[in-house]
C-alpha cells in the first residue's frame, strides 16, 4: 500500500524560514569565496559578506513582525516576538564581526565567520521555535558551531575552554532533550501548544518541565548553573565572547519566554516555574558579587552578563504581559550596551594581546580620552545609572517585579544593582584616576577603526532607548 | 493510547540517563565523559521511541532521527576538540589518548 508523497507545506510556511536560510547560506558564500579569491582579499571578502548576509536576514525577517503565523504545524512561529529577538541576534552577531580581525590567525577568519553565521541561523530559528524538535534543533546548530569558535583564540587556555564548554554544554542540552522526551511522553504531543492541556501523566509532565528547564537555565548561565561561564568567555576569542553574551542568550531566552508564558497550564505554571524565578533572584546576587574579584574584562563581563541576565529573566516573573514586554526591552538594552563594551576591548586589542586585562584600562581617560568616555558610558548603562537604557530597563523591571507580587526579586535587583554599581564605577576610576602617560597614537589601519562602528551605534542606541523605552504592543500570543 | 505500557522503558532510559550524568561527574577523562554524553543522548532516544509507540504517534520516531544525527555531528567536533587539546597541552593525561587511538 503506497500513498502518494506530499508535503503539507505551503510558500507560506517556507518564507518563515528564509531569514534564516539566507544567513545559512551566506555562510557558505563566504566559504566560496575563501577558495576564489586570491590571499589578500579573502579576510575582507569574508568579513563583508558575512555581514552582508547577516543585514539580508534581518532586513528579510522585518515582515514576519506584522504576519503572526504558525508555520509547519505549529513547528515555527512568526511574528513580534520571534521578530525582535531575529533583529537583536543579527545586530549582536554583525557588531561581533565587527570585532573578528582579530579573532583568529588570517586564514581561519573566513571559516570562523561563516561558523558565526550559521550560529546565528540557530539563533534565530530558536528565536521562532515552538515545538520541541525546532527547539533541539535551533540549540545545536547554535551550539555546535560555537564549540569549534571557542577553540580559535590565541591563548593557551582557548582549547581547553572548547572542551570545558562542549561537555558541560551538551549534558545541558542533554537534560533538555531527556525533558523533552518525557514532555512527550506525557502529552503525546512535541507541539508547545500541546503542552497547553491537561497531562496524561501529571508527574511525567512536571518531571520533564524540571530537566527541560534545568538544561535551558545551564544555557542561560544562571547560578548555580553559571560556573563554567567565566572560564569559556575568558578562553574564547573576542569576538566569539561578544558573540556569545548576546546571541546564545537570545536563543535561550526566546526558548524561556515562550515556555513560560505558552506551554504552560495555568494552574500548575506558578508552581513549575518558581524554580526559575529563584534561580535568576541568586543570579543577580552571585553574579555582581563575584564580579567584584575578577582582573580580567571578559571575566568580569561573563559575571556581569550572569547578574543581568538574572534581571531579565526576573522580569517574566509572574509572567505578566509587561513583564514580557519590560524583559524583552531591557535585553535589547543590554544587548548594546555588552557589546559596546567588548567593542570597547576590542579597540585596545593588540596583535597578540586581546586586552582585556584590567591593567590595559590603567589611565585610559588620559591616554584615548575617546575610547574611555564610550567605556564610562557603557558601564553606567550596565550598573543603571540615568539617562541610559540600563537605567529605564531597570526602573520598569522593578516596576513590573513588585506588580506582579514578587517583592523579594525587587529586593534581590535592587541590592544586586548596589554592587554592580561598585564593579563598574572601579573600572571608571582605573580609568581616570591615575596618569598612564603620554596619550598614545591609536593605529590608523582601516582594521582598528572597525570596534568604532560599534561603539558608536552602542552609545547612540544605549543613550536613546534610554530616554525614549521601546515597548513592543502586540507581542503576544506566542505559540498561535 | 494503545495498550501499549511504556513506563518500563521509561524507568530502563532513566536509569542509562542518571549513569550518563553519573559519568560526567565522576569521571575525569574527556573521553569517558563524552560516552556518558552520548549515553545520556541514547537514554532520550530510548524513551522517545516507546512513548511514540505508545501513543502511537509518528513524532518521536522522528525526533530520534534528528537526534542521532545531532549526536554524530557533535560527537565528531569533540573528537577533533579533544585530539586539538592534547595535542598542544601538557596537563591532559596523554597516554590515555595513546591507548584508545586506532
Amino acid at each position: 500500500m503506497t500513498q502518494p508523497l506530499t508535503i503539507p507545506y505551503t510558500g507560506a510556511d517556507w518564507a518563515t524560514v528564509v531569514p534564516m536560510f539566507a544567513v545559512a547560506v551566506a555562510a557558505l558564500v563566504v566559504l566560496l569565496a575563501d577558495l576564489l579569491l586570491p590571499r589578500a582579499a579573502r579576510r575582507g571578502a569574508a568579513l563583508v559578506l558575512g555581514i552582508a548576509g547577516l543585514a539580508l536576514g534581518g532586513i528579510l525577517a522585518v515582515p514576519g513582525y506584522w504576519t503572526p503565523h504558525a508555520a509547519f504545524s505549529g513547528g515555527f512561529v512568526e511574528g513580534a516576538f520571534a521578530c525582535v529577538f531575529q533583529e537583536i541576534i543579527v545586530v549582536a552577531a554583525i557588531m561581533s564581526l565587527l570585532l573578528a580581525t582579530h579573532l583568529a590567525r588570517d586564514d581561519q577568519v573566513p571559516g570562523a565567520i561563516a561558523l558565526m553565521l550559521w550560529s546565528a541561523a540557530g539563533a534565530m530559528l530558536m528565536a521562532g521555535a515552538a515545538n520541541l524538535m525546532t527547539i533541539f534543533l535551533g540549540l545545536e546548530l547554535l551550539s555546535l558551531a560555537l564549540y569549534c569558535l571557542c577553540g580559535l583564540g590565541r591563548r593557551p587556555s582557548s582549547r581547553e575552554s572548547a572542551l570545558k564548554y562542549l561537555i558541560l554544554s551538551s549534558t545541558a542540552s542533554a537534560f533538555m532533550l531527556f525533558g523533552m522526551a518525557f514532555l512527550f511522553g506525557a502529552t503525546g504531543s512535541v507541539t508547545l501548544a500541546a503542552l497547553l492541556e491537561p497531562a496524561a501523566s501529571p508527574m511525567l509532565f512536571a518531571l520533564g518541565c524540571g530537566l527541560f528547564l534545568i538544561g535551558l537555565v545551564f544555557k542561560l548561565s544562571l547560578a548555580p548553573f553559571h560556573v563554567w561561564t567565566p572560564d569559556v568567555y575568558e578562553g574564547a576569542p573576542l569576538a566569539v565572547t561578544a558573540f556569545m553574551s548576546v546571541v546564545t542568550k537570545a536563543g535561550a531566552l526566546a526558548v524561556l519566554a515562550r515556555f513560560a508564558y505558552a506551554a504552560l497550564p495555568a494552574a500548575v505554571s506558578p508552581a513549575i516555574l518558581l524554580p526559575v524565578w529563584i534561580v535568576a533572584g541568586i543570579s543577580m546576587i552571585v553574579g555582581n558579587a563575584a564580579a567584584l574579584a575578577q582582573t580580567d574584562m571578559k571575566r568580569l563581563l561573563a559575571y556581569s552578563g550572569i547578574a543581568q541576565l538574572g534581571y531579565i529573566v526576573a522580569a517574566f516573573a509572574g509572567t505578566t504581559t509587561f513583564g514580557l514586554q519590560f524583559g524583552i526591552f531591557y535585553f535589547g538594552a543590554y544587548a548594546f550596551m555588552n557589546l559596546g563594551a567588548f567593542a570597547v576591548i576590542g579597540l585596545l586589542s593588540r596583535e597578540h594581546d586581546e586586552g582585556s586585562h584590567l591593567a590595559a584600562f590603567d589611565g585610559l581617560g588620559h591616554r584615548r580620552p575617546a575610547a574611555a568616555a564610550a567605556m564610562t558610558l557603557f558601564l553606567l548603562a550596565l550598573a543603571g545609572l540615568p539617562p541610559t537604557a540600563g537605567f529605564t530597563g531597570k526602573v520598569l523591571i522593578l516596576a513590573s517585579s513588585v506588580s506582579a507580587g514578587f517583592l523579594w526579586l525587587a529586593v534581590l535587583l535592587i541590592v544586586g544593582t548596589a554592587i554592580s554599581a561598585y564593579v563598574y564605577l572601579k573600572i571608571v576610576r582605573v580609568m581616570y584616576a591615575r596618569a598612564g602617560g603620554a596619550p598614545s597614537r591609536p593605529s590608523s589601519s582601516p582594521a582598528a577603526l572597525l570596534p568604532w562602528v560599534g561603539i558608536c551605534v552602542s552609545a547612540v542606541a544605549t543613550v536613546a532607548l534610554g530616554l525614549h523605552p521601546i515597548v513592543l504592543p502586540g507581542i503576544l500570543p506566542l505559540v498561535k | 493510547m494503545t495498550g501499549f505500557d511504556a513506563s518500563p522503558y521509561a524507568a530502563l532510559s532513566a536509569v542509562m540517563f542518571f549513569i550518563g550524568v553519573g559519568g560526567v561527574i565522576l569521571r575525569r577523562n574527556p573521553l569517558i565523559m563524552l560516552m556518558s554524553i552520548e549515553l545520556m543522548f541514547n537514554a532520550a532516544n530510548l524513551a522517545l521511541v516507546a512513548f511514540s509507540r505508545a501513543w502511537v504517534n509518528n513524532a518521536g520516531h522522528v525526533f530520534v532521527f534528528l537526534v542521532v544525527t545531532v549526536a554524530a555531528a557533535e560527537a565528531a567536533i569533540a573528537l577533533a576538540i579533544v585530539v586539538a587539546l592534547f595535542r598542544r597541552s601538557t596537563n591532559v593525561d596523554v597516554d590515555e589518548v595513546a591507548r584508545l587511538r586506532g
